[in-house]
């Protein structure tokens, strides 16, 4: 006699992002093992990230080297300017790159902060002189702006912030206990008027760490070091800002993981993502963990991570990316909100060649790259396709004990455009998959003024009601106790979301 | 004793005088008069013998011994004046000696009750000696203000880190409560590594250390105040010390002035009786003179008269001129 067949549904596959630290076959379904160029999109489901354009018309500046630094100068008229770094030189514009290096200024490294401070951009990165970009045709030494004082090696931080109406350095080669001070309103002037230091080597409340960043978040100037975090409050006069909050144990690993939120402040710890969460009626600011998912893989990158990190928080895109330059990976977490232990969902980036970010007030997000300045947008790398690829944990659908044999599987797409979509499943962690392929249907996108089949054509369009929406129904074989389903899919130009996957199975006897 | 010629009672000293002036006076008369020359022979030595005698016995009895008899004593008077003059000369000299002797400064000592003495010298130094006991406070007021004033003069600038110092002392404990307490308070505060360049540290450590500063400034200038005070004072001891040295000097030339006032009075009275004495004296030499020159002349008057009486008669005798009677007397033989 026939089994009647199970249906399995998996509802928003991989809604709540990759998991890998639970054990598979305890996971949940709406998990997902892997979720590689993956986001989560506003319904929740997991999708295609957007790919980068290229702004960027002639690379010529850059010499094959990616641009590491972006930033978008504010000045105080309200214009604003793209000022961007990399072959050891700093530029303006995105189209164009023009070179605003100090004339007779060697630049030996990259990796440049900046910050807007009083109609001025301020560049740091270690050893370094600072240099100043004010709108002219070029940037200057630090210490030629007329009025400069203090401006020596004892400033030549890593870390610098625009807080308080001053700027704030730190992370200085040989002295990485001290956070300098700008007079008020007036970053040259690192030695008088009310400018000042606080050396924290007696603050450490595990008696030694090194300042990594700093950030200024709802009047309390955070410190942070390696393996410890440091609040004072009353920063706007620095004299007399006084200790807040020390945290032990959990610090920093790069000044350019920290993004703001407007009510978070997250950054990356040497064992996760990490943001201080605030409640005000307490004062009290509990720190959560927001990768507990991926902690591990977080963990193995960090300790073979030697060239850079660069982060991303967009409002408009709901996500903080944290990429890892020298491994080429980059995580997606989504912002939108938090899982039941208060972590955030997280999608996978692998094989990034993004070695820079930044949001516009604009609210659009640029990448740096080898090819200059990017925008985030559309569905291809500079018109290259790239892999969606999505991974169920092992699923045991409740009852691990049993076989189950896949008859059909039933996947529903969101979204893209004759695009081959590869069915995979695969049983007991068995790594060799079986696949099964689809192509969706076509989607033609509207434009003005178009036929679908021509000038006059008859009839004259047939476009889609909004995205287009695959159903099919595949065939699987094989069985066994435990099945992963993935799905992959090669983004070329269109959105891709993965609404749900319906198995229809047969169960079987106990093993 | 009264001689009966002063007519004063004088001291010893001046009865003495008066004595030796009397023994003067008295040798006025006696020997004087006993070798002079004129005086009358005794009766044992006039005799005559012979002719002559008897020629000289008629003649003497005829008026001729009156005529000499007035012719000696005419030429005793006139002797007789001039040794008066010359012993009026020597009496003056005498005179003049002795009151010179008389008149001389005579050395007087004056002796405080205290034991200090000024002695006049005869020679006219004056010396002045204290007692033992105010000479050893004399030399230790002397020694100390020695002392004080060689302090006084020294530089105030060691004195000055002495006091100094001494305060710093008193003060530093409570700087360092104060210090360690905000050490603490910046510690708890986690700014104990603030430095800013307009107070260079915290704006606490500079508060306290600003307050510890004028802290040590007012000490410092406290010390050197005191310093001068104690200059001030040593100078004024010293001062003090000095005149306290005198001080025995002082009081004896203040007992000095009534020993000199009784000295000058015991001089005084030395000068009015030495004054009395050549009055006296010199009025007994006037007398005396006077009265040798009234026995002179009446010696001479006496003299004239038998020489007048000699010469003055006729024949045998004028019985007026005792000369002219002698003359005849002998011319008639």
């Amino acid at each position: 006699m026939a089994q009647e067949l199970r249906s399995i549904n998996l509802v928003a596959p991989a809604f709540k992002g990759v998991n890998t630290e639970d054990s598979p076959l305890a996971q949940d379904p709406s998990f997902a093992d892997i979720a590689d160029n993956a986001v989560i999109d506003k319904r929740g489901r997991i999708a295609a990230r957007k790919g980068f354009e290229v702004i960027t018309t002639s690379t010529t500046p850059l010499d094959s080297n990616p641009i590491t630094v972006i930033h978008e100068f504010e000045s105080a008229s309200g214009s604003t300017e793209i000022l961007s770094a990399g072959n050891s030189k700093l530029f303006k514009g995105t189209t164009t790159l023009t070179d605003i290096t100090p004339g007779g200024y060697a630049i030996n490294n990259n990796n440049w902060k900046v910050v807007n401070f009083n109609n001025k951009a301020y560049f740091f990165q270690r050893d370094q002189q600072p240099v100043v970009y004010d709108g002219g045709a070029s940037a200057v030494l630090l210490s030629t702006v007329s009025g400069a004082a203090g401006i020596t090696s004892a400033i030549y931080g890593n870390e610098v912030l625009s807080a308080f109406g001053r700027l704030w350095v730190a992370d200085v080669n040989g002295d990485k206990s001290t956070v300098y001070w700008s007079d008020l309103l007036i970053g040259h002037d690192f030695a008088g008027g009310t400018s000042g230091s606080i050396n924290l080597d007696k603050v450490w409340p595990d008696g030694y760490d090194e300042i990594v960043a700093l950030s200024a978040h709802n009047g309390l100037l955070i410190i942070f070091g390696r393996h410890s975090i440091v609040v004072y409050q009353g920063a706007e006069a620095p004299a007399t800002m006084t200790l807040a909050d020390t945290i032990n144990g959990i610090g920093c690993v790069d000044r350019d993981t920290v993004q703001y939120t407007g009510t978070d402040v997250i950054f990356l710890s040497h064992t996760g993502l990490r943001s201080f969460r605030r409640v005000i009626q307490e004062k009290s600011m509990p720190i959560t963990s927001l990768s507990k998912t991926i902690t591990k893989d977080i963990v193995a990158l960090l300790q073979t991570e030697t060239e850079s990190f660069r982060s991303l928080y967009s409002p408009e895109e709901n996500f903080y990316l944290i990429t890892f330059a020298g491994q080429t990976t980059t995580y997606c977490f989504d912002t939108r909100g938090t899982l039941e232990d208060g972590s955030y969902r997280v999608t996978r980036w692998p094989s990034s060649i993004f070695k820079s970010y930044k949001r516009l007030q604009s609210g659009e997000v640029y990448i740096g790259t080898t090819h200059g300045i990017s925008e985030y947008t559309g569905y291809r790398d500079n018109n290259d396709k790239y892999r969606f690829r999505y991974y169920s944990p092992s699923l045991t659908f409740g009852d691990a004990a049993r076989v189950k044999f896949l008859k059909k599987i039933k996947p529903t797409i969101v979204g893209a455009n004759n695009s081959t979509i590869f069915m995979k499943f695969a049983y007991d962690f068995n790594t060799v998959y079986r696949t099964t392929e689809f192509t969706t249907g076509s989607q033609i996108p509207a434009f003005y003024a178009v036929n679908e089949f021509g000038p006059n054509s008859v009839p004259l369009s047939e476009f889609t009601a909004g995205q287009l929406t695959n159903q099919v129904s595949l065939n699987a074989a094989g069985g066994g106790t435990s099945v992963v389903v993935g799905l992959e899919s090669d983004i070329d130009g269109f959105q891709l979301s993965l609404q749900e996957i319906n198995i229809l199975a047969l169960i079987g006897k106990v093993l | 004793m009264s001689n009966g010629l002063m007519g004063i009672n004088p001291t010893l000293d001046f009865q003495r005088q008066m004595k030796n002036q009397g023994g003067i006076f008295q040798t006025l008369g006696s020997p004087a008069m006993a070798s002079k020359p004129g005086a009358p022979a005794s009766a044992g030595e006039t005799g005559d013998s012979g002719t002559l005698t008897d020629a000289l016995l008629g003649f003497l009895g005829d008026g001729g011994a009156q005529g000499l008899a007035g012719l000696g004593l005419l030429t005793s008077a006139y002797g007789r004046l001039g040794d008066i003059g010359q012993r009026g000369l020597g009496l003056g000299q005498e005179l003049a000696q002795t009151q010179l002797e008389q008149a001389a400064f005579r050395p007087y000592t004056v002796t405080t009750a205290t034991g200090g003495q000024f002695m006049a010298g005869p020679e006219g130094q004056y010396t002045m000696a204290v007692s033992p006991e105010e000479q050893a406070m004399r030399d230790q007021l002397f020694g100390g203000a020695g002392q004080f004033y060689q302090q006084a003069a020294m530089p105030t600038a060691d004195r000055e880190a002495e006091i100094f110092e001494r305060m710093r002392t008193t003060m530093s404990p409570e700087e360092e409560r104060q210090r360690l307490a905000l050490e603490e308070r910046l510690a708890a505060q986690g700014r104990l590594g603030v430095r800013t360049a307009q107070f260079g540290g915290a704006p606490e450590q500079f508060a306290l250390a600003q307050a510890q500063e004028e802290a040590r400034n007012r000490a410092m200038l406290g010390a050197m105040q005191q310093a001068q005070a104690e200059q001030a004072q040593q100078a004024a001891l010293g001062q003090q010390y000095l005149m306290g040295s005198y001080l025995p000097q002082q009081q004896m030339l203040a007992a000095l002035s009534p020993g000199q006032t009784a000295a000058a009075q015991a001089q005084q009275a030395q000068l009015y009786g030495t004054g009395l004495f050549g009055e006296a004296t010199a009025s007994g030499i006037d007398a005396l003179l006077a009265s040798g020159l009234g026995q002179a002349n009446l010696m001479g008057a006496a003299g004239t008269g038998l020489l007048a009486g000699l010469f003055g008669g006729s024949g045998s005798g004028s019985g007026s001129n005792p000369v002219r009677d002698l003359i005849d007397y002998f011319r008639n033989r």
